[in-house]
């Protein structure tokens, strides 16, 4: 797996490289602003970007727009954004285009090893990887009368890894139980929230974002 | 500065000295010439507004004894409406000067409301002591020159008239020759000087009772207040949000981004644990440094917020560490019974320590002098330098900042650098308790 790094923290740009190339991973470029992340890419065409949302010169979301480019040149370019905090609107800028080969994790998450590299693969592999703190985030602003409430609390927990872009396999492991059970929740759910059934995690995602966005109080 | 190159060559450093001397003089020249022109504008200005109050007043006068009898009554709002634009005027012409003087609400439409405005009566004591004092002044202030210009020239014409006439103004006695002629000049000579000493005093004189008299009554200084009040606190709440977008900004690229490498490079150690003992000491030695540097970006944080060494040391002993780290020699003088408030003393604090970094890194400067006072709910800072002077705020350096962590509290701030030194930062803030 080819990995085009931005981001402008030295530090933090050298323990990420010397994380993934201890996985044997290729990381080709390291940058530290987004024009020369834009230019790294265009010349390594690397299967996978990890881009910093904060960069030079406003400090803002110079990566979002980066990493939005990025894609539109090159449509097949997998992005995982990290961020320093959570912010749902750089989570919706991302996922306007669909949420296939994305993925938006908090930092710390990296020190999670394994979760990273899962998170890392699942996006290099055309899946989702969403922050468990935006969807949680998503949950609690969700209006207290909306269907979710119907959902019982086992319904809730296999919503929420959906949410994160976990296969049924990955669900199955992180609650402990048998892919069979998982399937037999994400029917009801699906059924419940009256949403049409998908395996697909990609789309899945997709979905339920949306209809956890479409269910948040208006305050 | 003149001493800066003693230590050349004898003949060069006089060159030098005598250049700067020369220097010194003309800017002094130039200088007085500018107060002169701008005081006979002035004067000018003055006498403008003097002949329309004076025509005001006697106006006033007519309108008061045909009142009298009755039928003058009925032109009284005319004429306090005629004040009204005159004084309107003054004002104008005072603001152009810098001196704010606010707009007054529209005079009452009754008689009786309109007679009993004070704001109307100062009006109209203005155009009596304009119009008369105020005329006389700028008559008197704009012959001076006229005169001086004529006794200047008399020696060009003197050969045009008759000897026996005598001169101009006060010169009386028989002109025979250039000689008689020039003496006139010299006393030319004479009044040009005292044009230009009392010109300025003059205009200013002039210009007392619109001050006085046109700014608001005493009374109605409360509403200006709260407007200034609201304004100041409006900056305050802008510097308190610059305040805490720079808190921020640092937390997150400084102290949060160390934290994360350190959870990172911990998340590799850890992997690297089972492959490879060695590399797994070497990443741990790197956490370990992005944790320590986390630690030094959090003190500075907090440092900048509100300094722990004031908690520590008090006022005085913080000002003190301050200069023992200044690069310039430094002195302290701190007369400060008690404490004041927490974030006033984080802002004296801070400007001193803005104040001695643009000390340190622009003025040139051989010392500082640092004085805090206590008078009763005030407090009064300065910070002189004998450096080269010329700072301006608009040119950054930091001045920018004081004044508005300055403002934010209510207080005063006040800048003197003229070229050449010294440069004074005078700051007067609140205590709040």
């Amino acid at each position: 797996m080819r990995i085009v790094i931005a981001e402008d923290d030295a530090l933090l740009r050298e323990g990420l490289a010397l994380l993934l190339r201890a996985e044997s991973l290729d990381v080709v470029a390291t940058t530290d602003s987004p024009t020369t992340f834009l230019s790294a890419v265009d010349t390594f065409r690397p299967d996978v970007a990890i881009v910093d949302v904060r960069m030079p010169p406003t400090h803002t979301d110079e990566g979002i727009v980066a990493a939005v480019e990025a894609r539109r040149r090159h449509p097949g370019l997998a992005v995982l954004v990290l961020s320093a905090y959570v912010e749902q609107a750089f989570a919706t800028d991302l996922l306007a285009e669909g949420a296939v080969r994305l993925g938006y994790l908090l930092k710390e998450r990296v020190g999670r090893v394994e979760e990273f590299l899962s998170a890392l693969h699942r996006v290099a592999q055309g899946g989702t990887a969403i922050d468990p703190e935006v969807v949680s985030q998503l949950f609690a602003r969700s209006r207290p009368d909306s269907t979710l409430g119907l959902l019982s609390a086992r319904e809730r927990d296999v919503l929420a890894l959906m949410a994160e872009g976990l296969g049924n396999t990955a669900i199955a492991e992180r609650l402990f139980v048998t892919e069979g059970a998982v399937h037999k929740h994400i029917r009801n759910i699906f059924a419940k929230l009256g949403l049409a059934p998908d395996d697909r995690a990609d789309r899945r995602v997709a979905a339920v974002l949306r209809y956890l966005k479409d269910t948040q109080g208006r305050n | 500065m003149a001493g800066a190159d003693a230590g050349g060559d004898s003949g060069g450093s006089r060159d030098g000295t005598e250049a700067d001397r020369d220097h010194a003089v003309r800017r002094y020249l130039h200088e007085r010439v500018r107060i002169t022109v701008d005081a006979l504008e002035h004067l000018v200005g003055g006498l403008g507004t003097a002949i329309l109050a004076l025509v005001a007043f006697l106006l006033l006068f007519v309108v008061a004894i045909a009142s009298v009898v009755g039928i003058g009554l009925v032109v009284v709002p005319s004429a306090l409406k005629a004040v009204r634009s005159v004084a309107e005027r003054e004002r104008a012409r005072l603001s152009r000067w810098g001196f704010q003087l606010p707009a007054p609400p529209p005079v009452p439409v009754g008689l009786g409301d309109a007679l009993r405005d004070p704001w109307v009566r100062r009006e109209c004591a203005f155009v009596a002591i304009h119009g008369t004092a105020g005329f006389v002044l700028g008559v008197l202030g704009l012959s001076l020159p006229l005169s001086a210009v004529q006794y200047l020239l008399f020696p060009l014409y003197f050969w045009l008239l008759p000897p026996e006439d005598g001169g101009p103004g006060i010169v009386m006695w028989r002109i025979d020759g250039l000689p008689d002629a020039l003496v006139v000049a010299m006393i030319g000579v004479g009044w040009l000087a005292v044009a230009i000493a009392l010109g300025p005093r003059m205009a200013r004189l002039q210009a007392l009772p619109g001050r006085l008299l046109l700014a608001p009554p005493r009374d109605v200084d409360a509403s200006l207040r709260i407007a200034e009040l609201t304004a100041t606190r409006a900056a305050a709440l802008d510097a308190h949000a610059v305040e805490l977008r720079r808190i921020e900004r640092s937390l997150h690229d400084g102290a949060q981004n160390r934290l994360v490498a350190v959870t990172v490079l911990l998340g590799a150690a850890r992997r690297a644990l089972a492959r490879d003992p060695a590399q797994a000491a070497q990443v741990l030695e790197r956490a370990q440094d992005a944790a320590e540097s986390a630690l030094a970006e959090l003190r500075a944080v907090v440092r900048g917020i509100l300094p722990p060494v004031l908690d520590d040391r008090g006022l005085a002993g913080a000002l003190h560490g301050l200069a023992a780290g200044c690069g310039v020699p430094c002195t302290v003088e701190v007369d400060v019974p008690g404490r004041c408030a927490a974030s006033v003393e984080a802002t004296a604090y801070f400007v001193v320590a803005e104040a001695l970094t643009n000390v340190a890194r622009h003025s040139g400067a051989g010392s500082a002098a640092v004085t805090v006072r206590r008078d009763a709910d005030r407090l009064y800072l300065s910070v002189t330098d004998d450096g080269h002077g010329g700072a301006d705020e608009r040119r950054g350096s930091g001045i920018g900042g004081i004044r508005r962590r300055v403002e934010a509290h209510d207080g005063r701030f006040t800048l003197t650098s003229p070229p050449g030194g010294p440069t004074t930062i005078f700051v007067e803030l609140t205590c709040g308790s």
